[in-house]
């Protein structure tokens, strides 16, 4: 078994696993690959920016993600089920991004 | 123990944006959801209208037996009433359309309820 | 002070009200609303550079007759420069947006007089409201007055969902509603505690005060602000997390409508975008915030555009993930980035508006969205494919359209600013971008039509094709001479800069 049959595989899981009726086609399974390779590279492209902070920080953080993301492919499913246009999931991430953006902002100038 | 008016406001205006966000997020009937928003919006205002409050001020209407510098020394701060006016004419609008909607809503699904109504209903 | 600055606004606003006395009238309006949306773009061509105080209120060091009446310790405090007006800014860069604006408006509104054949009622109105609005955003130099401009876009927005009669659409507007009913009266509040603190409502003033010391630039209250305009601006312009909801907001609006819908976000994203980097360049963290948010809006955009099966829900997606290259153009922080983000800014609503008025022919001739459902439309009307694979190389930035220039200087920028990596996201995403594109247009126009598929025998109506090649036409154009716009843009770039 090579590795697109093993990542294959993954998906047809999660997707029985949120019980999506949806057909698993060519053209949506290679648009899961290619949504979640962009997703892990240009995170990780992302991180490495933390270098201005500190190298040594970067290289753990890139590496702890590289190997977080690895253990728990596929995430574009997840994620995809995470922004669902039920109402509830959006006033959640709103609520909670109010707080990250009010926190941040006093915390990130009173000690940069 | 009696606090100044202009802390009390400014607490309630707070504590109105906060029981706001809380009903937006937490309660199920949409009704009571536009309530919620209703809070959020007179807690802003309400922040609004005591910025422009001057313990023992004056209207601010200039007569002619005033000194400009007296009346510069006494008068409240005139903008945010004139700001407030607005915003509490936009809040009213936004309601208004808001519960107009969800009474085309009501007729289709029968309910209020917000996870049922709102919920993610499979199409994209 | 110049008369036509203020015409801008009060022509679209004015013509929107018109067009509902007129109702049932159908010829009249049609050629009222056309005239007018076709005079929108010109107004801003031919307006000189320069300011404009309603009530002619100027500040009090330009008005003498009125300061010489005051005592000297007004004249003499800071209040001598403050504007008691609201007072609207027009300089080369207002002109480059309030034109591209214009002219999409004018687009979206000549093909949906055309396409829907019912001038009557209140689609158009909302659309000349939304416009004035957004010019309105645009142009205007004082905050509160943003704010109600900025309100009455979001209802303009919600109204046109409404009026679009696609399914689903009360749920999506009415979500919509909810969401911006947290988010602008917390705008609000950021403005409020601006004005609490600076006591004026004047972006120009509010800057004064800040550089000049009458306010403390450290005050805490200032961060606070600063984050909740920072959230209202997210709401705005759909970047995450109400990603989901402003992509869902542009499917559920008929194509013309979503074409508009984006062009607004993309001048409200620039906008209060300008207006945080001109209050809150003293706060590095503000830029950082700048860049992360649009990193996300570029990554969640792009990964779910690729997951979605709806074409409108794609381009929806992949508007959003756009509005990312705008914003860490802004988040830079040079004038180098600042002008290729405003340039992209151009390009993307210009290019998306393409996009969406191409796709919405799909929609025309077989009422279906779901890609699935579709296939071989490209033997139907192989002119109309054939601008719309224009469209999608255009947004992926292939030369010598107009989004390779920007994103070319977008990537310079940013090598030259020392962040080489956002320009390697950058060349990523425009490569995913790419293939979402092609997914879609594959699925619709290259592959075998499926039996069950119906077309029906209506022609596309010559004002979609002529409306389409206008877009082409101003692509090519800004493609092989992009000096035309950078050059007006970037006097906007250098005073953010110092």
């Amino acid at each position: 078994m090579n590795i697109y049959d093993v990542v294959l595989k993954r998906i047809r899981e999660i997707q029985t696993k949120t019980e999506e009726q949806e057909p698993l086609t060519n053209i949506s399974a290679s648009s899961t690959l290619a949504a979640e390779i962009t997703l892990i590279s240009s995170l990780l492209i992302a991180l490495v920016m933390l270098r201005l902070v500190n190298t040594v920080l970067m290289i753990v953080i890139v590496l702890a993600v590289f190997v977080v993301a690895l253990t728990f492919m596929p995430i574009m499913p997840r994620l995809k089920r995470e922004q669902n246009d039920s109402f509830n999931s959006m006033i959640f991430f709103v609520i909670v991004a109010l707080g990250i953006i009010i926190t941040l902002f006093y915390w990130g100038n009173l000690n940069v | 123990m009696i606090i100044d008016t202009q802390l009390a406001s400014l607490f309630t205006a707070a504590s109105l944006i906060i029981i706001g966000i809380f009903a937006v997020g937490f309660l199920d009937n949409l009704i009571k959801k536009v309530i919620g928003l209703a809070f959020i919006g007179d807690g802003v205002n309400l922040f609004l209208v005591t910025l422009g409050y001057k313990p023992g001020g004056i209207v601010y209407i200039y007569l002619p037996s005033m000194t400009v510098e007296w009346f510069a020394q006494n008068a409240s701060y005139p903008l945010p009433f004139a700001l407030v006016l607005t915003s509490i004419v936009i809040g009213a609008s936004t309601l208004a359309v808001m519960l107009g909607i969800i009474i085309v809503l009501y007729k289709k699904h029968g309910t209020i309820s917000a996870s049922k109504v709102l919920g993610d209903n499979g199409e994209e | 002070m110049n008369p036509l600055i203020p015409i801008m606004v009060i022509l679209p606003i004015a013509c929107a009200l018109l067009l509902n006395l007129l109702h049932k009238k159908d010829k009249t309006i049609k050629i009222l609303a056309i005239l007018v949306a076709l005079t929108i773009p010109i107004i801003p061509l031919i307006a000189s550079y320069g300011t404009y105080f309603f009530g002619g209120y100027a500040p009090l060091a330009e008005n003498s007759a009125i300061a010489q009446n005051l005592p000297a310790f007004i004249t003499s405090s800071a209040l001598n420069v403050f504007h008691p007006a609201i007072t609207y800014n027009f300089d080369s860069a207002q002109k480059v947006m309030v034109f591209i604006l214009g002219l999409i408006a004018f687009l979206a509104i000549f093909t949906s007089l055309n396409e829907t054949k019912k001038p009557s009622g209140v689609y158009a109105f909302l659309m000349f409201m939304g416009t004035a609005a957004v010019s309105a955003i645009l142009l205007t130099d004082d905050i509160f007055n943003l704010y109600v401009f900025f309100e009455i876009a979001a209802i303009t927005q919600v109204g046109i969902i409404v009026a679009s009669k696609v399914k689903n659409n009360y749920e999506t507007a009415l979500k919509y509603m909810i969401l911006g009913s947290v988010a602008a009266p917390l705008l609000l509040l950021g403005i409020a505690l601006l004005l609490g603190l600076t006591g004026s409502v004047n972006i120009t003033d509010i800057i004064y005060s800040l550089k000049n010391g009458v306010v403390d630039p450290q005050n805490p209250v200032l961060l606070m602000a600063c984050g909740l305009i920072v959230f209202g601006w997210l709401y705005g312009s759909g970047l995450p997390p109400f990603h989901t909801i402003k992509s869902a907001v542009y499917s559920k609006a008929l194509p013309h409508g979503a074409a508009l819908l984006q062009a607004f976000s993309v001048f409200t994203f620039v906008a209060l975008g300008i207006i945080i980097l001109r209050i809150f360049s003293f706060l590095p963290f503000a830029q950082i915030v700048i860049i992360v948010i649009s990193l996300l809006a570029m990554i969640l955009g792009i990964t779910m555009a690729l997951m979605q099966n709806d074409f409108k829900r794609i381009i929806g997606y992949l508007a959003v993930g756009e509005l990312g290259y705008i914003g860490i153009g802004l988040g830079l922080g040079t004038a180098l980035g600042i002008t290729a983000g405003l340039f992209q800014a151009i390009n993307e609503a210009i290019i998306t508006a393409f996009l969406f008025i191409g796709f919405g022919t799909v929609l025309y001739k077989t009422s279906i969205s779901d890609t699935r459902k579709l296939g071989g439309l490209m033997i139907e009307n192989p002119k109309v494919a054939l601008l719309v694979l224009l469209a999608g190389l255009a947004m992926a930035g292939v030369p010598p359209l107009n989004a390779f220039q920007s994103k070319l200087q977008l990537i310079q920028a940013s090598i030259s600013a020392g962040l080489p990596e956002l320009g390697i996201i950058m060349i990523l995403i425009s490569i995913v971008t790419f293939m979402t594109f092609m997914k879609a247009f594959y699925t619709i126009f290259m592959r075998p039509k499926p039996v069950e598929l119906e077309i029906n025998d209506k022609n596309i109506p010559k004002a979609t094709i002529i409306s389409m090649l206008v877009l082409l036409a101003v692509c090519i154009i800004l493609g092989l001479f992009p000096q035309i716009a950078t050059d007006l843009l970037q006097v906007l770039a250098n005073s953010l800069v110092i």
